[in-house]
Formats: structure tokens, C-alpha cells, sequence
């Protein structure tokens, strides 16, 4: 919480400012280009932001002026004459402090929400472009802190901390100009003071953010353990390992507290000792006006008040500022974090005259096709392959033998890295981006729902669908008997993104969506592998009936499911191994006959 | 609350010794203002540095007092509060490991694990503020008010009237901030709802080229939260300039009344003016640290309801250590899970005898884990008895049963540490040649090996730096470490290819002679195998018996046969 103190005469405020607890400061890389891309961020919000400014110079302002005007009205008190209108203008000066602070507030509020959702609308608008490769490279959870809190903590944190060191810039300059107006001599004091304070705090500060960065482990460290057991107290409690889990937690918990309680003593020694140089130079300067006063230099009373609130309030920027700059620069290194995403290249835009698509036929050629996620670990290895038009195909082969990478590429989640893919005749690379993936119906392998109603998840990629399309699509799929179960119907809210299905169910209903999709060519991948077998023969069914007169392409697991496709290809370590029928592989007796006999039947692969 | 103060209560000592530490730090700001109007009334004003001096080495002894005492108090203070919060954790992971599988499925492990870490570091927080500032607070504001009474009696009445203005305006702030702040927080949580949802699903997105949607979505819920993120803020634009300004105007008031009257003290004036900011302070910060107390009482709520929570299995008393071998009976056994409402098991009635494999089929939901946890004791009966060598399972010491069980989940589990630790954990003692051995069968020598630290290669947590069918193995693996005398495999195959399956398959079946088995699977072909097949259906046993026994008795078995290998299959490969 950023203290509100600003327009209040300074007042003995020990203990209240808090050092920079639990700061780790993180070092912005290039600072000045992540400030210069947040400010290009700020458009159609510069006025507002101006006026804010504006307002913060105004405000600090009235603080620079009111401990001189108290001076005064110190002196009418003491000589009785123009109270009143010394009064008023104090008062006046308090009222335009309120008003300023009121209206910056109440403008930062909105025009700094305004940013934020820029800057948010911004990545993620830049996100959704992002190949698929980006998303499978990050932990969605760090994606989803970018988008949410990061966005938020670094805007507010960067024009707070901008904010109170703009004003804090200004209020010190203007009290140091009136101190020096005031009194030359006991400005060169009060200067020491500060010397001395700045001094202070950089040491403690320094081995504080070394106790707080050891204290972040030891709790990143506790966290990690707590969350590993929990999550596996069933295998700790098979195996007998309460005692010796509870023992580490116990030591990790030990260290956590030592170090914490460290971290807070040492970062508790700043105010009390700050306070006191606080009071030092008070003393020092009360006692030099003293004699000053006895000497005749001073002859007014108002002014030494003026002067000593001019003290307080001068040291107590020093402070803090240091503590600011730390959150600031720790707030720009997470806005490039934001911006490395933002950096991010997007999927190739579409060629220049690339080829519309309107009615595709299906006809799908792999010519030499080579490819790899990472640069010298080929997953394919020259794949050539010929699926006719409104023919059913099914890839077989081990976990890692390059299956799903396929479909990536056909899909164009990936580009080949070598070689071609042709549909209809010409390079899927010379298509437009929409039209080809609108040319394919998709059922992957995790059955991802949208926390939305049964009939919207069913219209996904469809949305103008009508009531009757909906239900003749989930009709296709066999989903209608138990969505109309359901008491809402089609209208039942998938409110955990379907978790309140079975798999099965919510295996039934992306084909429903794949289904209402109607495109030309069909992709399963492992649509049935992780249901049980009545299920999976309704799957199949419903497979079966929507594979009818289109391009399709299956994977699959287990090879009872695709025994009937027109095409069977075994992939190996990259490469085709064997191509044909189940009744051509079976009587050419290789790796898939053996395959599916492993599968089938045990006693046959141990005779062999 | 009550959570809170119990667990003080044991560091009741440091905590009061904090406290009065506190008191006295405070006292010693509350001083201030009044020598720094001695040393402007009596010795500036009157020129006389010797009064000066006098006043400022007083001064100065009383901060310096100030200090050290605030100090210690931070010392103290920072003590309990770690204290505290690492007895809370203790007691609270304590307790948790005491707890029967159906608790936790209850408490919901991820909660469990928010309220160990966040819940105990909010509840530190607030423990650490108390004594900062809850205590001293009051301290300042009360001091503060007698001070000006007593220094300048006149001024009471202005004092008061600012009080009851300042202290009006807080309360409406809280008013009509809490529930904006309440509406901020829900829209956060719907805009991390569609944020994951679109993360979690970009496959789905892209393929169906619902980019567009998306961002309307997104776009939608982030406008949303900005809106009532700058209602939220403009209440506190309204309210805490407010409070400065009426703070500000019962000074401008005091030098009125000041000027007007006869006494004319300048430098008690400047101390009533600095009273006046204390007790702003004193009462800016109460209204904080009230946020603070409302979010550590709903934590201390979710933290004791993890210390109230009992086991809900019943152990025995004087439990029995019988020799496990393997002979497991179910006698009408029914279980149904908390809060379920329905049975997942009815009545089941069967004898495994010692030494036997069991391959145990049945569609998803059918019971075959359900009825797998209820061995190691996961969980127990609802209705019936379950027999070990003879013995009611409940009478046997949960951890002597365990010793004799391993179990490899459907879900493949690793801990941080290295593959030989993890290894380890089926038997503290086992010697390297025997890890070779279980990892051998298990299949997972070679990438062990592979791998340049071998056995010493550090897994992250979870395993996260392994591939699904890596941690399946290893897991398979650390089971036969164990040498147990029940072995259970919980469909726990399912992400190797038929090769490697087929392989692990045959090797356990060499080892596993004398153990008893409960091999878990969807696949027909790898329970076709054992000695005994158990089909279940929804909960019942459809059929326990051979292959060839349930081909001819159980239909539920043959519809399982024929879908997955066909029905003309069998003549020709069978």
C-alpha cells in the first residue's frame, strides 16, 4: 500500500514507511527500449496521462508551499496580526491539494485500467497468432500470468512508481530551493543528514535483498515439496515414506523460518536508525537556530518552523526512492518478459495471391517429407504417401514414431522442413491460412471443451449453427442419447470444460463438433484411446459414418479399431516401414502382423 | 481468529515482551513532538542553547531508547510470527499425512496445498502486522489524544469532531469499497478462467479458425475487469484525499483557535499539529491492516478446517502383525465414496488366493481401481469385510500391511531426487545390482542408462524431465525394488508401445511366481493371461474365473473379446 501522506505537514512518521520488504530486484535488460515500446503502448491515452503528470507536479506543488505557509501562520499566532487571511490561504493551499490528489486519482483510475487493457488486448491479440510450436515451448501457466496478473502488477507498478518518483523528484527540488531560501547554512546541514541517511539505507537495503532473495528460495523450495507430497500421498503411504517425507518438509521448513526471521530483523534495523539521524539532525539544527537566534541572525520564530518541517519531509524521499527505483526497474524487467512475447513471430501470413479454397476435393500427396521440432533431431524422415480423395488412411506405430507430427504438419500447425505436402494438387504452404484449416475436421487426442453450453461446444467453428444442425451433428456422432438425458439438454453448461462428462461423452461430442464442422477431410487422432471398449465401439460407428465419402485420417492405437481402412500405414522411427491393407500386411507377415498379434493375443507373440 | 491467538498463546512470552517492547517505542514517539516544542518554546525562543542542548540530548536519548526498542520489537516480533507460521505448516502437513485417502479427496489435494503455502503466509502477514501495527496504532492514536488534552485542554472538542469526521469517512470508504473490491476479484477470476481455457485448448482453436471468438471472448472479460478496477479505484480517489483534507483543516482549525486564544506556546502548537498527523497515521493504518484481518480470518478458517480434519478410517487399537502372504478374501464387500450417494462397488465376493495373478478388466467406471485401493487400505469397506491371511484388514497395522504391497498407479508418480532414490523408496536398503534387476524387467535400464548420470540422474519434481512411458517404467521398477507379496499394476501400461508392454509384461510374470497380482488393464490381451480374470461391470464382479471359463460364462467378457480382437480372430491367431 503506497502511503497518502503527501499533502499533510510532516509529523514524526517512525516506523510507518516500510523498507522494500521481501524485494528482489530484478535488472531490466535494456531499459530504456522497454520504456520507449511502453510508452508507443500508451497511445490514444497520452492526454489523459499529460494531465496526470500535470496534476502530480501541481500536487507536489502544494506540499513544497505548505510547511512555508504554516511557518507563516506560526508567526501571525505569535505576533496576532493577519491571521485570518494567513489562515486562508493555508486552507486554500489544503484544498487545492485535495483537489489535485482527487482528480489524478480519480484519472489515473481509468485512463491506467485503459492501458492495461490495451496492453493485455494487444498480447493476446499478438498470442493467438503464435504458432502452435510457442505454445507447446511454454507452461501455460507462465502464459497465463503474463495475461493476467504480469500485465496488471508491471502497468500499475510502472506508472505508480513513475508517479511517486516524478513527484518526489519535484518536491524535493522544491523543497531544497526553499531550505536554501530559508536558511543557506542550515541547508548545508540538513544536507549532510541526508548524506548520511542515503548511506544508511544502501547497506541495509544491500544485505536485505540478499537475506529476501535466499528467503524466495527456501519458500520456492518448501512449496515445490509440499506440492510433490500432497499431490502423491497415496504412493507415500504405500510405500511406508510418511516419516521420512515429514522429515524433509520438517527441514525445509526450518530453513524457510530461520532465514525469514533473518531477512525481517535485518531489514527492521532501517526505520529505528533512520529515526534517529532523523532526530540527530532535528537537534543539530534546532541547536545551530538557537544560536543563530542568539546571535540575531534569525529573528523569526515562523521561519525556523518552516524549516524544520522542510527537514522531515526532505529526508524522507531519500528513502523511499531507492526502494522505488528497485520496484521499477523490477516492474520493466517483467514488462520485457511481456514484450519477449510480444517478439514472438507469428504464423507466416499468407502469401501474396495465395490460392483460395473454396470446395477442396482431399486429394492429399506427402512428397519427401522431412521434419523435425528441433534442429538436428529429424522426427520424419522422408515421408511420401499418396491418400486419394475420399479415402480412409490410418498411421499406426509405436508412441514417438512420429504419428501426431503428421497431422501437425498437415494441418500446417508446423511447416515441412524439407520436402512437400500437396493438397488437391498444389502446395498447402500456397493456400490461405483460413481456407486450409477450414478444410479440415479435427478430433484430437485431448478433448478439449469450452466452458460454455453443450450446443455452443457443438457449433465451436460454427457459431451461426441452428438448433436442428446441432442436433443432427450430434445425432452422427451418436451424442444425442445422452446429451438429451441430461436435464438441460442441449442447453447444459459445461461449467469445468466438461470435467462433469465421462471421456467418453466428451469424446462423443468434439466428433459432434468435428461433425457440424463438415469438412472434406477428417482427422481422429487417438480419438478412442483412452475409452472403454462399448464406448469405443460407438466412437467407431459413429466414426465410420461420418468417414463416409471423405478424405480421413486415423490414428490409433490399438489396431482393432482401424482394421477396415482402405490404406494402413506403419510408421517407424520416422520413416513408412510398411503401406497397404490389414490384408496385405497380415499376409505379408512383418512388423504389423506382428504388431497385431502382440496386441490380440499374448499367446501368440510368446510363441513366436 | 481463535486459531490465531491458540497458536500465540504458546509464544505468549516473546509475544508480550514484543508488545511491550512496542508500547514503549511507541511512548517514545509520542514524546517527540513535545521535546521538540520544549526546544523551540524554551530554548529557541528564549535563545538559550543550553536549554537547546539539554532538550535535544533528552531528545536524542529517548529516540535512541525509541530505536533500540523498535528493534527488539521487530526481533521478537519477527520470531513469533515465523514461528508461528512454520508450527502451522508443520501441524497442518502432520495431520494431513495422518489422513485417510477419502479426506483428502474431500479437502481437494491443490487446496490442501494453497492453504499450507498461502493461507499460512497471509496468516504471518497479518501476525507480523498486529504487532506492528494493530498494537501500536491504538497506542499512537489514544497517546496522541491525551497529549493534546493535557498539553492544550482548549482543543478537545476540535479533536474530537475530526476524529468522528475522519473515522465517518473510513467507514464509508470500507462500505463502498469492499464490494467493488469483491467484483474486481470474481472478474479476475473469470479472466483467468478463459485465459486457461484458451491456452489449454489452442489446438482446438486453430484448427477450427475460431481465433476471432476467442478474442472476443478475451476481450470481453478484460474490459469487464478494467471497468470495475477503475469503479474500485475511484472510491479510494474519492476517500483518502478526503481524509488528508479533513485532517488538514482540524490543523488550519487548531492555528485558528490557537491565534485567538491567550496562550500563545508556539512550539506546543507544533506539537498538537504533530499529534494531529500521528493520529491520522494511527488511524490510515487500522483501516489497512482491517483488510489484512478479514483475509487472515477467512485463511485461519481454511487452515483450522485442516487441523479440525479427522482421519476417517478407524485404526485398530491393538492392531495384529500377521505374516503377509498374499491370501486376500472380499466377503461382501460394497464401498461407495464420500458423498457419492451411489455404490461404485456392490457385494462383492471373491477369494484371491496367495500366489495367484488376477487380471481385472472392465470398462472405465467400472470399479477395478475402486476396488484395487481397497487392499492397501486406501480406503476402507462401506459394507462387508475384506480378509488378509485370514485376518480383518482392519484389525492389521496399516503400515506392517503396506510393507508387504506395492502398487504402481495408473497415474505415474515421481519425487524429486535421483532415479536411485526414487528407486529406493520400494526398499530403503536395496542394493544396486537389485535396481538394476527391477529396472531391467521393468524396461527401463536402458534409458537409465542411456542418460549420462545413469542412477544419479536428478528427476525434477514430478519426474517432470521424463516422457509419460519413462515414468511409467521407472514406476514399475521402484514396485519391484519392494519385493512385495502383493503386487498391484493399476492399468499402469497404458502409455507404452505394444513392444515394450508385451516385454515388461513377460518379465514380470517370471518374477512375480510366489507374489500375488492384481493386474489392472483395459486391454483384454494383457489380462487373457493371468491365472484368474476378474470382470467388472459397473461396480459388480461379472464374472471371476479363467479365460476360457469366462468365454463361456460371462457375456459381458465375450462382448469385451470380441470388440477389441474380433471374432474371427481367435481361430486364426489364438
Amino acid at each position: 500500500m503506497a502511503e497518502k501522506n503527501g499533502g499533510i505537514p510532516p509529523a514524526n512518521l517512525n516506523g510507518i514507511s516500510r523498507p522494500g520488504r521481501g524485494a528482489v530486484v530484478v535488472k531490466p535488460k535494456n531499459m530504456k527500449g522497454t520504456l520507449a515500446r511502453l510508452w508507443r503502448l500508451t497511445k490514444g491515452q497520452r492526454k489523459g496521462l499529460g494531465w496526470i503528470l500535470l496534476l502530480s507536479a501541481l500536487a507536489s506543488a502544494a506540499s513544497i508551499l505548505s510547511p512555508y505557509v504554516t511557518g507563516r501562520a506560526v508567526n501571525a499566532v505569535q505576533n496576532k496580526d493577519a491571521l485570518f487571511t494567513v489562515l486562508a490561504c493555508l486552507a486554500g493551499l489544503y484544498a487545492t491539494d485535495w483537489l489535485v490528489k482527487f482528480l489524478q486519482a480519480f484519472f489515473m483510475a481509468l485512463i491506467g485500467q485503459r492501458v492495461i487493457h490495451h496492453i493485455r488486448r494487444t498480447l493476446f491479440g499478438h498470442m493467438k497468432t503464435l504458432p502452435l510450436s510457442f505454445f507447446d515451448r511454454h507452461r501455460h501457466g507462465e502464459l497465463m500470468s503474463r495475461l493476467t496478473n504480469d500485465v496488471d502488477n508491471i502497468s500499475t507498478t510502472i506508472s505508480n512508481s513513475l508517479t511517486l518518483l516524478l513527484t518526489y523528484g519535484f518536491t524535493i527540488t522544491g523543497i531544497f530551493v526553499m531550505m536554501l531560501f530559508l536558511s543557506p547554512l542550515l541547508t548545508m546541514v540538513s544536507l549532510f543528514g541526508v548524506g548520511v541517511i542515503f548511506l544508511l539505507t544502501k547497506t541495509i537495503t544491500k544485505r536485505t535483498r540478499k537475506l529476501f532473495s535466499q528467503q524466495q528460495k527456501s519458500l520456492g523450495a518448501l512449496n515445490g515439496q509440499v506440492e510433490e507430497s500432497i499431490s502423491g500421498l497415496s504412493l507415500i503411504k504405500a510405500f511406508g515414506r510418511e516419516e521420512e517425507m515429514e522429515r524433509e518438509f520438517g527441514k525445509k521448513n526450518e530453513e524457510l523460518c530461520s532465514v525469514s526471521v533473518k531477512a525481517l530483523i535485518c531489514s527492521g534495523y532501517l526505520m529505528p536508525l533512520m529515526n534517529v539521524v532523523n532526530n540527530l539532525l532535528y537537534v543539530a539544527i534546532s541547536v545551530l537556530s538557537g544560536i543563530l537566534f542568539v546571535n540575531g541572525r534569525i529573528t523569526d520564530i515562523g521561519l525556523v518552523t518552516s524549516f524544520l518541517l522542510y527537514v522531515r519531509q526532505f529526508t524522507r524521499p531519500f528513502v523511499e526512492i531507492a526502494n522505488i527505483y528497485n520496484n521499477f526497474q523490477t516492474a520493466v524487467a517483467g514488462a520485457e518478459r511481456v514484450f519477449e512475447i510480444m517478439d514472438e513471430l507469428p504464423e507466416p501470413p499468407d502469401k501474396e495471391g495465395a490460392l483460395q479454397l473454396a470446395f477442396p476435393r482431399g486429394d492429399i500427396a506427402f512428397c519427401h517429407v522431412g521434419f523435425g521440432y528441433e534442429t538436428g533431431k529429424p522426427v520424419l524422415k522422408d515421408i511420401s504417401l499418396r491418400i486419394p480423395a475420399g479415402t480412409q488412411v490410418a498411421i499406426v506405430g509405436a508412441t514417438g514414431s512420429g504419428k501426431t507430427t503428421i497431422i501437425n504438419l498437415l494441418t500446417r500447425f508446423y511447416d515441412v522442413s524439407s520436402g512437400s505436402i500437396l493438397l488437391d494438387g498444389s502446395d498447402i504452404r500456397d493456400y490461405r491460412m483460413e481456407d486450409l484449416r477450414k478444410a479440415f475436421g479435427v478430433v484430437l487426442q485431448d478433448t478439449a471443451l469450452f466452458a460454455a453450453s453443450i450446443r455452443e461446444n457443438i457449433s465451436y467453428g460454427h457459431p451461426g449453427a441452428c438448433m436442428e444442425e446441432v442436433q443432427k451433428a450430434a445425432k452422427t456422432a451418436g451424442a444425442d442419447s445422452f446429451i438429451e438425458r441430461l436435464p438441460k439438454g442441449y442447453d447444459t453448461v459445461l461449467d469445468s470444460g466438461g470435467m462433469e462428462l465421462s471421456q467418453g461423452e466428451r469424446q462423443l461430442l468434439t466428433i459432434a463438433r468435428a461433425v457440424l464442422a463438415d469438412a472434406p477431410i477428417l482427422i481422429l487422432d487417438e480419438a478412442t484411446s483412452s475409452v472403454d471398449t462399448v464406448t469405443e465401439q460407438k466412437i467407431r460407428r459413429a466414426m465410420l459414418k461420418i468417414c463416409k465419402d471423405r478424405t480421413s485420417i486415423i490414428i490409433a492405437h490399438r489396431l482393432s479399431t482401424i482394421r477396415d481402412s482402405d490404406l494402413i500405414i506403419l510408421l517407424e522411427d520416422g520413416r513408412i516401414a510398411e503401406q497397404g491393407s490389414h490384408k496385405e500386411l497380415m499376409e505379408r507377415n512383418g512388423r504389423y502382423a506382428q504388431m497385431y498379434r502382440t496386441q490380440t493375443n499374448m499367446r501368440a507373440a510368446d510363441s513366436m | 481468529m481463535k486459531l490465531i491467538f491458540q497458536y500465540l498463546q504458546k509464544h505468549l512470552g516473546i509475544f508480550l515482551l514484543s508488545t511491550s517492547f512496542l508500547i514503549m517505542e511507541a511512548m517514545a514517539d509520542l514524546l517527540q513532538p513535545t521535546l521538540m516544542s520544549a526546544i523551540v518554546d524554551e530554548g529557541i525562543k528564549n535563545a538559550s542553547v543550553r536549554q537547546i542542548l539539554f532538550y535535544g540530548a533528552v531528545m536524542l536519548g529517548i529516540a535512541a531508547t525509541g530505536a533500540v526498542c523498535a528493534v527488539m520489537r521487530n526481533r521478537f516480533a519477527s520470531r513469533v510470527s515465523q514461528t508461528v507460521g512454520k508450527e502451522m505448516r508443520r501441524d497442518m502437513y502432520r495431520n494431513v499425512g495422518k489422513l485417510s485417502m477419502e479426506n483428502i479427496d474431500r479437502l481437494r489435494p491443490d487446496s490442501i496445498i494453497t492453504r499450507i503455502t498461502n493461507d499460512v503466509a497471509q496468516v504471518q502477514e497479518f501476525i507480523n502486522g498486529i504487532m506492528r501495527i494493530m498494537v501500536k496504532a491504538p497506542v499512537t492514536c489514544i497517546g496522541a489524544i491525551i497529549l493534546i488534552m493535557v498539553q492544550t485542554p482548549g482543543q478537545a472538542p476540535v479533536m474530537a469532531a475530526i476524529i468522528f469526521v475522519v473515522a465517518l469517512l473510513i467507514l464509508a470508504n470500507m462500505r463502498i469499497g469492499y464490494p467493488r473490491f469483491g467484483t474486481v476479484q470474481k472478474r479476475i477470476d473469470r479472466l483467468n478462467g478463459v485465459s486457461r481455457e484458451f491456452l489449454s485448448s489452442v489446438r482446438v482453436v486453430k484448427a477450427f479458425g475460431a481465433q476471432e471468438e476467442e478474442t472476443k471472448k478475451f476481450e470481453e472479460v478484460s474490459l469487464a475487469l478494467a471497468a470495475s478496477n477503475t469503479a474500485a479505484l475511484r472510491t479510494m480517489a474519492v476517500f483518502s484525499p478526503l481524509i488528508n483534507l479533513a485532517v488538514n483543516f482540524g490543523i488550519v482549525l487548531l492555528l485558528w483557535i490557537y491565534g485567538n486564544g491567550q496562550s500563545g506556546e508556539i512550539g506546543k502548537l507544533m506539537a498538537s499539529v504533530n499529534y494531529m498527523t500521528q493520529v491520522l497515521f494511527a488511524v490510515n493504518m487500522i483501516s489497512n491492516t482491517l483488510n489484512t484481518a478479514v483475509r487472515a480470518t477467512a485463511s485461519a478458517e481454511r487452515i483450522q478446517e485442516v487441523l479440525d480434519e479427522k482421519p476417517s478410517q478407524v485404526f485398530a487399537a491393538n492392531p495384529l502383525m500377521p505374516q503377509i502372504m498374499g491370501d486376500i478374501r472380499f466377503e461382501g464387500v460394497s464401498f461407495a465414496y464420500a458423498g457419492a450417494g451411489k455404490e461404485t462397488l456392490h457385494n462383492i465376493e471373491l477369494h484371491i488366493h496367495a500366489g495367484e495373478t488376477v487380471g481385472i478388466i472392465g470398462a472405465t467406471g467400472s470399479g477395478k481401481t475402486t476396488f484395487v485401493n481397497l487392499v492397501p487400505r486406501f480406503y476402507d469397506a462401506t459394507k462387508g469385510r475384506i480378509w488378509i491371511d485370514g485376518c480383518d484388514i482392519t484389525q492389521i497395522d496399516a503400515v506392517h500391511l503396506r510393507a508387504s504391497i506395492a502398487v504402481v498407479p495408473q497415474k505415474a508418480l515421481l519425487f524429486s531426487g535421483t532415479v536411485r532414490e526414487n528407486l529406493q523408496w520400494g526398499r530403503a536398503d536395496a542394493a544396486d545390482d537389485e535396481l538394476r534387476m527391477a529396472a531391467g524387467i521393468a524396461c527401463a535400464e536402458e534409458f537409465i542408462e542411456k542418460s549420462k548420470e545413469g542412477y544419479d540422474t536428478i528427476l525434477g519434481q514430478g519426474g517432470v524431465n521424463l516422457s509419460g512411458g519413462q515414468k511409467q517404467r521407472l514406476s514399475i521398477a521402484r514396485a519391484l525394488v519392494r519385493r512385495p507379496r502383493i503386487l498391484i499394476l493399476d492399468d499402469c501400461t497404458s502409455a507404452l508401445d505394444a513392444q515394450t508392454e508385451a516385454k515388461v509384461l513377460s518379465g514380470l510374470r517370471k518374477m512375480t511366481d510366489n507374489m500375488t497380482v492384481l493386474l489392472v488393464s483395459q486391454r483384454i490381451s494383457t489380462v487373457m493371461r493371468a491365472d484368474t480374470i476378474l470382470c467388472m461391470d459397473n461396480g459388480y464382479v461379472q464374472g471371476y474365473g479363467s479365460h476360457e471359463e469366462l468365454m463361456k460364462t460371462c457375456s459381458a467378457y465375450r462382448k469385451i473379446f470380441q470388440s477389441q480382437i474380433g471374432v474371427g480372430e481367435e481361430a486364426d491367431y489364438g
